[in-house]
């Protein structure tokens, strides 16, 4: 085959275009998953990334609905459930079930002989106090495999703690906020201290990794025919990704601090203040800040900084430099001197520029919705709805979203039936008596 | 069940045992062409698991991550930065410029299960070498695409990207530190990590899929899209309001109380979102009543803004003269969240995390004994793990050209001199450690 070197974003289109998503099939349509999480966004993200693949997920919730519908800015609700909630529903089944009661239990303990993969958030030791646990789950369903998530997991000197996870504490926990945010003594008393990032990004990377080792104990699955326990915890997630900061103070025992726009290992990667609002800019190796020092039109800077190490020792005046020179820009035309320089080849070098976005940035540029990242969904239950689409682009088996939520319990009918052979009657019982 | 489940979990996922336990990915070959850390990551993870990765560099330099440490100090000749994104790989160096550096690479994408790459899109379908050249071979590869921007659409074709150009056009440093403050970078090169996470869950599931089917696939994977979908509920509230999500310091808008506080010897992370944890944090305050406050009572109107600083304040002022284990004691005894904002020496020294594998020792042959942040889930039946560290460019070419593609060490010898393979730079970041090249230094000509 030959290759035709323009025709390849076509191509790439072509065949990964989220468009005709629907027309392919689902690389997990054949697991089922019962996601008995309360109040945890690293849970909720697990069984959304399994839900978007194609897994059958159900959603089980306490009779009136699980906290996590609470979970919203200023308490803001759309038809009675919350913001962040509608984000992570996607295409789940939704019971109710109430596991403070013995027949909620044994309810559950029926279900789980049915499903691949249990997800819950409870802490550590309490579903097996309850009889609902690995231990006892795997004894009916051994190819079960159970995913569990807190913030000092299963075992280990703190697992014991009775303490909530939530994405504040894994955050602090992971070692990121200590190195994020404005050195002490350069911003105001309140901004000059560890900064969290302001997403939920422990609970989504905790997440994250678990439907990774998730997928993981699947592959295993199909030729040992055994399940397994993962144990997640959100912090130590993202723990796993701060950079070599362990490895400094293994080394040097140096701790990394916060250095607010700056990076301690390169010069220049970092935000500078535009005529009209703020950029990125970036050109670290020594190439590419010929190329920087090229669009800049400054080689003497070039000359008088040459090195990785001359730049990271002179990186708060050279900082000034490239504000000075954007001074008179703003972040679009310093994008374009950098496009320009880059795209036509002027000279050495890459370099990367960036407009800092607010959301509604984002939303304006059509880059984002060609490619699919954003969606309106018309949902039947919740009507219509603007969520952020899977991040994959894939030519086979293409991940989607079907709908966006479902009302507390609306599934009952439909998952008791199928899978316990619970009809009508005897949920209305089961209702009446608190469990469902 | 008379076992107490916490003597139960040690045993079952006993640090001392994770090398006489299976792996998940046993057997899977991941070839990677990767440089800087969303695509190395993207396949270290999936070598933690089990899978065997051999990187190929660009001799003699190598991989651009190999010159990111930090103060650009380096350790035993090597960057610090290097180790985190690259365990356990087989280093191989060849030039992908000379046509047989092409073929052999060629015959090695023949024999792997999953390609991974992070150039700018198009680059390799240039070089002949790209998704539509390596399928004809080996219709089972799953070819994955790591970028910036992604392989198709607008900003797609010639822009460079990094970690903190995802972080600057998703959102995510909009919504991130102080109103009225400069904006300031996340401390980890985020966009990167999450990506590469991102993108070797996708690479499973398309391993899933192959399993069943037999087929190969194409993922492309940008690391802004990565990011656009953790930002939790900013977009679905855009889309019903019209509101513009800014910056709102280190509380959380969505669970109240959930803050930073300073104290006696530090920074701790607060949270009590449920109803109950809140009246056990007004217990903890000496201040019982507190949970009753209209104002405060229940998540709900503790979520409006005016309550929210209110109660912030209080918390605030009742933290500011207490140590942070104190107040991590506290948490524990009365049933809210409350850990420290850790710092890398906090971490290096936890004996929990350390139990845990959370923060992993080993002694590698060639730098000695090593400590990194561990795998991240822990398994009971096939637990992740690290054997060895990342390793000067061409480390392994013998091993690789050998055992993979059965070429001879004479004509592997050949292939250097043509410069087609080739090992490291005589430079920092690039070669093994002084002490190494000392011991390793061929005696001249003698025969």
């Amino acid at each position: 085959m030959t290759s035709e070197p323009h025709s390849w974003p076509r191509y790439a289109k072509e065949i990964t275009d989220p468009a005709l998503a629907h027309e392919k099939p689902e690389a997990l349509d054949d697991l089922r998953v019962l996601d008995a999480s309360s109040g945890n966004f690293a849970a909720l993200f697990a069984s959304s990334i399994l839900a978007e693949f194609g897994a059958e997920v159900i959603r089980l919730e306490p009779p009136g609905g699980d906290v996590a519908r609470l979970f919203s800015p200023q308490g803001v609700k759309h038809r009675g459930t919350g913001l962040a909630y509608l984000v992570e529903a996607r295409n789940k089944r939704h019971i109710t079930l109430n596991l403070d009661l013995p027949a909620g239990r044994e309810l559950f303990a029926r279900l789980a002989r049915h499903v691949d993969v249990v997800i819950e958030s409870a802490k550590p030791g309490q579903m097996d106090a309850w009889g609902v646990g690995y231990r006892q789950l795997s004894a009916a369903n051994p190819r079960l495999i159970y995913l569990a998530f807190s913030t000092y997991g299963q075992f280990g000197p703190r697992a014991a703690s009775p303490i909530p996870d939530y994405d504040i504490t894994d955050q602090a926990l992971s070692g990121t906020p200590y190195t994020t945010g404005e050195p002490a003594g350069e911003g105001t008393p309140e901004s000059s201290v560890p900064t969290r990032q302001g997403n939920w990004i422990a609970w989504y990377i905790g997440g994250g990794w678990g439907a990774f080792a998730a997928l993981t104990a699947v592959i295993w699955r199909a030729t040992s025919g055994q399940g397994q326990f993962i144990d997640c915890s959100p912090a130590e997630a993202e723990m796993r990704f701060t950079d070599y900061d362990v490895h400094w103070y293994h080394a040097a025992r140096r701790t990394r601090e916060r250095l607010g726009a700056l990076n301690v290992s390169v010069f220049p990667y970092t935000l500078i203040k535009t005529k009209d609002s703020y950029s990125f800019i970036a050109g670290f190796s020594d190439i590419n800040w010929a190329g920087l020092t090229n669009i800049i039109q400054r080689p003497d800077l070039k000359e008088r900084f040459p090195t990785t190490k001359t730049r990271i020792g002179e990186s708060k005046l050279l900082h000034r430099e490239l504000e000075g020179w954007a001074a008179n820009l703003t972040s679009q035309e310093v994008l374009d001197r950098v496009q320009d320089y880059v795209a036509n080849k002027r000279g050495p070098g890459t370099v990367a520029s960036a407009r800092l976005n607010r959301p509604s940035d984002t939303l304006a540029e059509s880059h984002w919705w060609e490619r699919g990242v954003f969606e309106k969904i018309e949902d039947p239950d919740y009507g219509e709805l603007l969520l952020q689409a899977p991040p994959w682009k894939m030519s086979r088996t293409p991940p989607r979203i079907k709908w966006a939520c479902r009302p507390v319990g609306a599934d009952n009918e439909m998952v008791y039936l199928k899978y316990l052979g619970l009809g009508r009657e005897r949920l209305r019982t089961l209702k009446a008596e608190g469990v469902l | 069940m008379t076992e107490s489940y916490f003597d139960w979990t040690r045993k079952l996922f006993d640090r001392a045992r994770i090398f006489d336990k299976p792996e998940a990915l046993r057997g899977i070959r991941v070839l990677e062409l990767t440089t800087l850390v969303l695509g190395p990551t993207t396949a270290d993870f999936l070598g933690e698991f089990g899978a065997e990765v051999v990187k190929v560099e660009l001799p003699p330099g190598g991989d651009t991550m190999r010159y990111v440490t930090p103060e650009a100090t380096y350790w035993q000749n090597a960057s610090l930065g290097f180790f985190p994104t690259n365990h356990s790989k087989y280093h191989v160096g060849i030039d992908l410029h000379a046509p047989e550096g092409k073929e052999l690479f060629k015959r090695l994408a023949a024999k792997s299960d999953i390609f991974v790459e992070n150039f700018r899109a198009g680059t390799l379908d240039k070089w002949e070498i790209g998704y539509r050249q390596l399928r004809e071979a080996n219709p089972r590869l799953i070819y994955v695409a790591d970028s910036g921007f992604g392989q198709w659409g607008p900003f797609s074709q010639g822009r460079a990207s990094y970690d903190a150009v995802a972080q600057t056009v998703s959102g995510m440093i909009g919504i991130t530190g102080f109103p009225g403050r400069p904006p300031i970078l996340c401390g980890i090169f985020v966009g990167d990590w999450f990506g590469g996470l991102m993108a070797s869950t996708a690479t499973l599931v398309a391993l899933h899929h192959r399993n069943k089917t037999g087929e190969g696939q194409f993922i492309d994977f940008a690391q802004s899209e990565g990011l656009i979908r953790s930002l939790d509920w900013t977009w679905v509230r855009h889309g019903l309001t019209g509101q513009d999500r800014g910056p709102a310091g280190n509380r959380d808008e969505a669970i109240v109380p959930a803050d930073f506080l300073a104290c006696r010897d530090g920074f701790v992370a607060l949270a009590a979102g449920r109803d109950e944890e809140f009246q056990g944090l007004c217990v903890a305050m000496g201040n019982p009543a507190l949970a009753k406050d209209p104002r405060f009572a229940t998540l709900e109107v503790r979520q409006v803004p005016a309550n929210a600083e209110a109660l912030l304040a209080l918390i605030r002022k009742w933290a500011a003269d207490k140590s942070r284990a104190g107040l991590e004691g506290l948490g524990e005894k009365h049933g809210f969240a409350c850990c420290r904002v850790a710092n890398a020496e906090d971490r290096y020294r936890d004996e929990h995390l350390r139990e845990r594998g959370a923060v992993w020792q080993y002694d590698d042959p060639l730098y000695g004994p090593m400590v990194e942040q561990g795998p991240a889930p822990k398994l009971s039946a096939t637990p992740g793990r690290m054997r060895w560290a990342a390793k000067p460019v061409g480390w392994h070419n013998e091993e690789v050209l050998t055992r993979l593609l059965g070429l001879s060490p004479g004509r592997i010898k050949q292939l250097e001199e043509k410069k087609v393979v080739g090992r490291w730079a005589d430079r920092p970041g690039a070669k093994p450690p002084d002490e190494w090249l000392k011991a390793h230094t061929e005696p001249k000509e003698q025969s």
